[in-house]
């Protein structure tokens, strides 16, 4: 990019050609008013606060539209301009609502900011009063046209950022209103909830009722932390008041990693008055009653003696590595049992070993590749996983993919579930048959001379056994055409990622991770050293659990005697509560009452995510941060300190270090 | 030196402006040494006499409150205006964006707390118009919204009238809400 060279207000700047006049006037500290521009986003000119003068243009331009040129000669603060801005805002005031005194959003707001800054303390023209719409119907946003400025940042960040594309503007003229899909409400419309219009919104035309009057801005405390929910790890900025949640923003809307999803930003705001906050033991009539904690540790060291080397531990990977390395050295020291694992180990012993198949890989997990490789695509091939429902931001990831590169999207999954509203060729096998499927899509690939690598292992060709392309089709029940496009597309595909989940992993067959892993190999699909493969995980330290090998040896065989659930706060599965009938002396750590807890003979309290702190590890490998937003409840301990008090009672040293 | 007569009134609002003036605490006590309030709902004296200051608070909804608007612009060599009701019609506006039956029927009817639900009609009854900000009937000279605006912002545009400028809240001080 070739360097220009302005003038803006008498001074010489520099910028790059393809910069608009407004992003040089920000790279140099200039301050340009600005409404509907939001970083990241493209700019569309909607609401002309960013007007500025340019030698020999006939009328003032808004300068986030503006392409800079060499030479070009601006003036951002001239009196005019500054007249014509406060005229805009005015005249913006005069559209619809927007009296602040019954505004949510008030003193969190763009517009009353810059009428602050504009002094305007009177409008010089007749309001028009519409009456208009507010659609509260969804449980978690609500639109009120009223206070809307038509800016255009819900839509835009609707379509670019969460690629979502529900919102977009309806009727014409100044009838016009920000719309779901053809005008639904947006309860009903294809909205994904991410929330990122929330936050993207300048006015209070769009909010949720789970940040309704709990504090603004200005009043709370702002900690950025990571999301507890599942492996992606996307940044929090967790806003609290007064020891509360506030609300949940993203940092970094607009970057890949940025927006977040339902979860993230609302579902962590609710609060359960179903909080364990006491330890409870059954007393002789088998009633849980409240306790002090020594009286549960006693119970835990009764029930370990009669248990006695039939004892496991199961902890989930919502909790940080420091508590899980503690928990670890826990059941193996403390307790002396190598029964362990994390509520999700089955699926790591699934995928470490199809890689193991693959390439008795020594690289582990290693082997897969960062999830911004993702939007580089131009191919996605899904297999066994539901991305927009295990983890949204894939799912957005994916659909920008889609909707703004181009991406083709395959999808192997008999449902018609995934993406049914961007996947370009479905690939619906028959139960069973997926491992012929991806065998054959590999041998389809070679003989069409697509195959990249050039030397194929010879085991690997062994193991795709004989195929014809008859049977291919009888096997997996698939069209022979659909079949040959789909190893066309990715074949052919430079940049072709896989993804895939839980539904492929529940057919608990390693040899399809191998398959697939081959897949990429054969058809180059790598960056650097890693293949263009990744594996969604399910919690947000799912990969730091199997990192520290707590998902190694797993307790699938055998039911154990006794069980120390480590379960935090993590959502209980159907399949985990009937796992855990038949156990005889179950103590339970979790932050929440459940049917789990129900079932306990100990249940101890635990902390919830905003309270707790430590590192996790994202999907793709990389370290983050979870940090303490709230001070824990009063009398509760930390998940550690009762694992220690556990040892002590049992004459054992347990410490973090 | 003589002091500077001021005249207050409200017209479609809730007072809140003028307990704010009221707010003002013990600079009301040095305000009264420089300014004579000659009419004011405070002092419950309605009737204008040519004064240097009119202040309004609240927004134009009835014929009276025009009135009352231009009685005291005749009056006054400046006027200001409190509140967001004055300065921009303000929350009273709410109800702009139905018809007036809709309103009174509203009022009235269905979250009554008169023992008979009827609209009261009588012919000294101003009726309900579209509310207007004050500068939409008479002229304006100077602003202070808020809702209230709070006394800081009020002793602010008094001192300024009283130093001989016109005052534009700072945006520090100007608040909507």
């Amino acid at each position: 990019m070739s360097e220009i060279t302005l003038t803006i207000n008498d001074k010489q700047v520099k910028g790059k050609q393809g910069d608009t006049v407004l992003e040089i006037c920000q790279a140099n500290g200039i301050d340009v008013p600005t409404l509907c521009h939001l970083e990241g986003l493209s700019d569309v000119g909607a609401c002309r606060m960013c007007v500025v003068e340019i030698e020999k243009e006939r009328r003032p331009v808004p300068a986030c539209t503006y392409p800079a040129r060499d030479g070009l000669v601006v003036k951002t603060d001239t009196e005019q301009v500054e007249k014509y801005r406060r005229q805009i805002l005015e005249l913006i005031f005069t559209e619809r609502n927007h009296f602040c005194m019954f505004c949510e959003q008030s003193g969190d707001c763009d517009l009353q900011k810059l009428a602050y800054r504009y002094q305007m303390d009177n409008v010089r023209y007749p309001y028009t009063f519409p009456s208009l719409p507010v659609d509260s119907l969804s449980d978690y946003l609500v639109i009120d046209h009223n206070r809307c400025v038509l800016c255009g940042r819900c839509i835009r960040v609707c379509s670019e950022i969460a690629a979502s594309h529900t919102l977009d503007f309806a009727r014409r003229g100044w009838r016009t209103l920000v719309g779901a899909d053809l005008e639904q409400p947006l309860g009903e419309s294809s909205c994904v909830l991410c929330g990122a219009c929330v936050q993207a919104c300048p006015t209070g035309a769009i909010f949720s009722k789970l940040n309704l009057y709990k504090g603004k801005t200005e009043e709370c405390q702002q900690i950025t932390t990571v999301c507890p929910a599942c492996g992606v790890g996307c940044e929090l900025n967790v806003m609290t008041k007064d020891n509360n949640l506030v609300r949940i923003e993203a940092p970094r809307l607009t970057e890949p990693r940025g927006p977040l999803c339902l979860i993230g930003r609302f579902e962590l705001l609710r609060q359960s008055s179903t909080e364990v906050i006491s330890p409870l033991v059954r007393d002789k009539q088998g009633k849980l009653e409240e306790c002090s904690l020594d009286k549960a540790v006693q119970a835990i060291t009764d029930g370990l003696g009669s248990a006695k080397g039939e004892f496991a531990g199961i902890v989930s990977p919502r909790v940080p590595n420091e508590t899980l390395s503690l928990f670890y050295k826990f059941i193996r020291k403390t307790i002396g049992s190598d029964w362990i694992d994390s509520t999700d180990g089955g699926s790591y012993r699934i995928i470490s070993e199809g890689i193991r198949q693959f390439q008795n890989n020594v690289k582990g997990l290693n082997i897969e590749c960062p999830i911004e490789e993702i939007l580089e695509a131009d191919c996605i091939l899904i297999a066994g996983a539901n991305p927009e429902k295990t983890n949204p931001i894939i799912g957005s990831l994916v659909r920008r993919a889609v909707s703004q590169r181009k991406a083709k999207l395959i999808v192997i999954d008999p449902s018609g579930d995934v993406f049914p509203l961007w996947t370009n060729l479905w690939l619906k096998p028959r139960a069973g048959s997926e491992g012929v499927l991806l065998n054959g899509l590999s041998n389809i690939i070679i003989d069409k001379g697509l195959a990249k690598q050039e030397k194929i292992p010879a085991e690997f060709l062994s193991s795709l056994g004989q195929y014809k392309m008859g049977e291919l089709n009888r096997a997996t029940g698939i069209e022979v055409e659909r079949l040959e496009l789909a190893a066309e597309v990715y074949g052919q595909a430079k940049r072709g990622v896989i993804i895939y989940g839980e539904d492929l992993l529940e057919r608990k067959d390693p040899s399809l991770v191998t398959s697939l892993l081959y897949l990429a190999e054969l058809t180059g699909n790598r960056v650097k050293d890693r293949l263009r493969v990744i594996s969604l995980k399910r919690y947000a330290n799912s990969r730091g659990a199997w990192e520290l090998g707590l998902a190694v040896k797993g307790i699938e065989r055998d039911k154990p005697k006794g069980l120390y659930l480590l379960l935090a706060d993590e959502p209980v599965e159907e399949e985990l509560l009937n796992w855990l009938e038949g156990i005889d002396f179950l103590v339970v750590q979790a932050s929440y009452h459940s049917p789990v807890t129900s079932r306990a003979d100990v249940v101890l309290p635990s902390l919830i995510w905003a309270e707790r702190e430590g590192k996790y590890v994202t999907m793709d490998g990389r370290s983050v941060r979870l940090k303490q937003v709230l001070k824990p409840r009063d009398g509760m301990y930390q998940d550690e300190e009762i694992l220690i008090q556990i040892a002590k009672k049992l004459g054992r040293r347990l410490s973090l270090s | 030196m003589a002091k500077v007569k001021v005249a207050t009134t409200w017209l479609d609002c809730c007072s809140g402006c003028h307990m704010s003036f009221l707010d003002l605490d013990e600079a009301l006590i040095s305000l009264a040494d420089v300014i004579e309030i000659t009419a004011s709902p405070i002092t419950d004296i309605k009737e204008f006499s040519p004064v240097d200051v009119g202040i309004i608070e609240g927004a134009v909804g009835n014929a009276h409150d025009e009135e009352v608007a231009k009685k005291l612009r005749a009056n006054c060599k400046i006027l200001m205006v409190w509140g967001d009701c004055a300065c921009f019609g303000g929350i009273c506006t709410m109800r702009n964006l139905f018809t007036r039956e809709e309103v009174l029927r509203r009022y009235y009817s269905t979250e009554s707390t008169t023992k008979d639900s009827n609209i009261p009609s009588s012919e000294d009854l101003p009726p309900l118009r579209e509310v207007k900000p004050v500068n939409q009937v008479v002229k304006v000279d100077c602003y202070v919204p808020g809702c209230p605006p709070s006394s800081k912002a009020i002793h602010y545009a008094l001192a300024e009238l009283l130093e001989g400028r016109i005052p534009i809240l700072p945006s520090e001080i100007m608040r909507f809400d």
